[in-house]
């Protein structure tokens, strides 16, 4: 059974005098459990309508998905995600704390284990300190850190998050790279939109490139590295200890490194010159 | 259902609504010297005030707790992380109704409290030929909290179509209007009187806007509780079967469009 498993989702809104935009175009997706999927597209490309789908905050006009094998038009598909929106807001007129103890209610959390599981969430996001302030007192950053937080609470098995690092800063960003790899590590799924490469490029196992709703791509993301190599960079230090740098193509990689040693050289080190998860995606969405 | 309604209650308290009440509830300690300028009728006109003061008051609740509840989650963006969690949305807006519906039963027992003591303070000092009936205030008090409790309804009902304030306050208001009106407007199209000066198409289309309309005359007992007049017993039982069946009505059409709307 996959973790979220996609199958020929469409959506096309309504606008005025008649007009309609096919924001999905018959999307296919399954991600594994214990994966973490990067979904990366330009602003527009229907990523965030994918996810609103999943989470059942609209209807597909076409198609189905499934979360851990239950349907996502019920409300039971949830109980097993962790859900942050793209730019969140909570009620503000709660604190950290009364927020998470309301979502830990309603994934039915009681007792000692929903004052524990808080009291964790907060520290691992530092927001124990400001917990009894009210939300609307807490800066951008704070704001989101309680999206992880209650994103985090219920330890579900499925991590759904629309751009996770928008508005945080590199401390921020830091910890949010930290807290998916650690999820990773645990074996759950993370399924998480951006258009940062890098990003995907240091916590991602797959890459699904989104454009104009249509899914354009879907590979892990060492393949796509690997394809993108256009040579390596070799070191090569001299009897007099001089160190020669030389870009080689593949095909010369084994000659040069065969004469180097051949003429009493050492290699100090080879390194892949590719092209980055960045120019790999501007080539994907044709710019 | 019931955290959604924790959280409402708990969001109308630190929005300071109930401060503002309790500022308005100043007025209260008004009634006493307003109705003695009233020389015979002091004790009936504070009853008046007092009463008229609190539905005031509930109809400036509804119209903008009901109104702007659910419009403020969308507006905010809240609505993505709450009806992302594992809620339906029946529970959602039921939740939501029911938060509103306690605090209009909260604001109306505080004030009514508030009143007793008015209307204690005026029998007093000028007492009446015919005592206070407390029973048949209460009474009053009651019936005026169902029918503000059933226009949150109608308000609640009117934001899950809209995608801003606009419809339901200024549509709450329009229903509260007519609502008073539509008994003397059907009766009068009826009536012997109108039948040459109406035509057929408007009095089906008053008669269907009689049915529509929610019906509120029946839940005013203020003239019960000035003059100490026994309401009729089957008429209250009609007019709290009324309010259940509208508002069962309305919340299930609420619940019928919300389970449809989209949260772009």
């Amino acid at each position: 059974m996959y973790a979220l498993e996609i199958r020929g989702l469409g959506k096309t809104f309504r606008g005025k005098k008649l007009r309609t935009v096919e924001a999905l175009k018959g999307i296919d997706l399954c991600v594994e459990q214990g994966e973490v999927l990067g979904f990366l597209g330009p602003n527009g490309a229907g990523k965030s309508t994918t996810i609103k789908c999943l989470m059942g905050l609209i209807r597909p006009t076409v198609g189905s998905a499934t979360i851990l094998g239950r349907d996502i038009a019920s409300a039971e598909a949830r109980t097993s995600v962790g859900y942050l929106p793209e730019n969140p807001a909570f009620y503000d007129y709660l604190s950290a704390e009364e927020y998470l103890l309301f979502v830990g209610r309603a994934f039915g959390m009681q007792g000692d284990l929903l004052s524990r599981r808080c009291e964790e969430v907060l520290k691992q996001l530092e927001l124990w300190e400001p917990r009894r302030r009210l939300i609307r007192t807490y800066s951008k950053g704070m704001v989101q850190r309680v999206g992880l937080a209650q994103v985090l609470l219920h330890d579900p098995e499925v991590y759904i998050l629309d751009e996770p690092m928008s508005g945080l800063d590199p401390i921020g960003r830091a910890l949010v790279k930290e807290i998916v790899l650690d999820l990773k590590r645990r074996g759950k799924c993370v399924f998480f939109s951006t258009h940062i490469t890098d990003d995907v490029e240091k916590v991602c196992d797959r890459v699904a490139v989104i454009n104009h709703g249509e899914l354009k791509v879907v590979d892990r993301v060492e393949n796509i590295l690997m394809r993108g190599t256009e040579g390596y960079a070799v070191s090569i230090a001299a009897a007099d200890g001089s160190v020669e740098e030389r870009v080689v193509a593949e095909a010369q990689l084994q000659g040069v490194i065969s004469d180097a040693v051949a003429a009493g050289r050492s290699i100090l080190k080879v390194e892949p010159r590719r092209k980055s998860m960045e120019a790999f995606f501007l080539d994907i969405v044709g710019h | 259902m019931l955290n959604i309604m924790m959280v409402t209650l708990k969001g109308i308290f630190r929005d300071r609504v109930f401060q503002g009440i309790m500022a308005l509830a100043v007025l209260f300690l008004f009634i006493p010297s307003a109705a003695s300028l009233s020389m015979r009728q002091v004790t009936e006109l504070s009853v008046t005030l007092s009463l008229s003061l609190i539905s005031f008051i509930l109809l400036l609740l509804s119209v903008f707790l009901g109104g702007t509840s659910l419009w403020r989650d969308i507006e905010r963006r809240y609505s993505y992380s709450v009806l992302s969690l594992p809620l339906r949305r029946s529970s959602y807006v039921l939740g939501r109704f029911l938060g509103l519906a306690l605090f209009m039963l909260l604001t109306s027992t505080v004030l009514g409290l508030a009143s007793c003591a008015a209307i204690a303070v005026s029998s007093t000092l000028y007492p009446a030929e015919r005592p206070v009936v407390w029973g048949f205030l209460l009474l009053a008090l009651v019936y005026a909290t169902l029918k503000y409790v059933l226009l949150v309804a109608v308000a609640l009902l009117l934001s899950t179509v809209s995608t801003s304030f606009f419809l339901p306050i200024f549509g709450t208001i329009c229903t509260y209007l007519a609502s008073g009106i539509s008994q003397q407007v059907y009766e009068y199209v009826h009536s012997p009187a109108a039948a040459q000066a109406v035509s057929p198409m408007l009095k089906q289309a008053v008669t269907v806007a009689y049915y529509l309309i929610p019906n509120l005359a029946g839940f005013d007992l203020k003239l019960n509780a000035i003059y100490g007049v026994a309401p009729n017993p089957g008429g209250l039982a009609l007019t709290a079967a009324y309010f259940l069946t509208y508002t069962a009505i309305l919340l299930g059409a609420s619940i019928l469009v919300f389970n449809r709307r989209e949260m772009k």
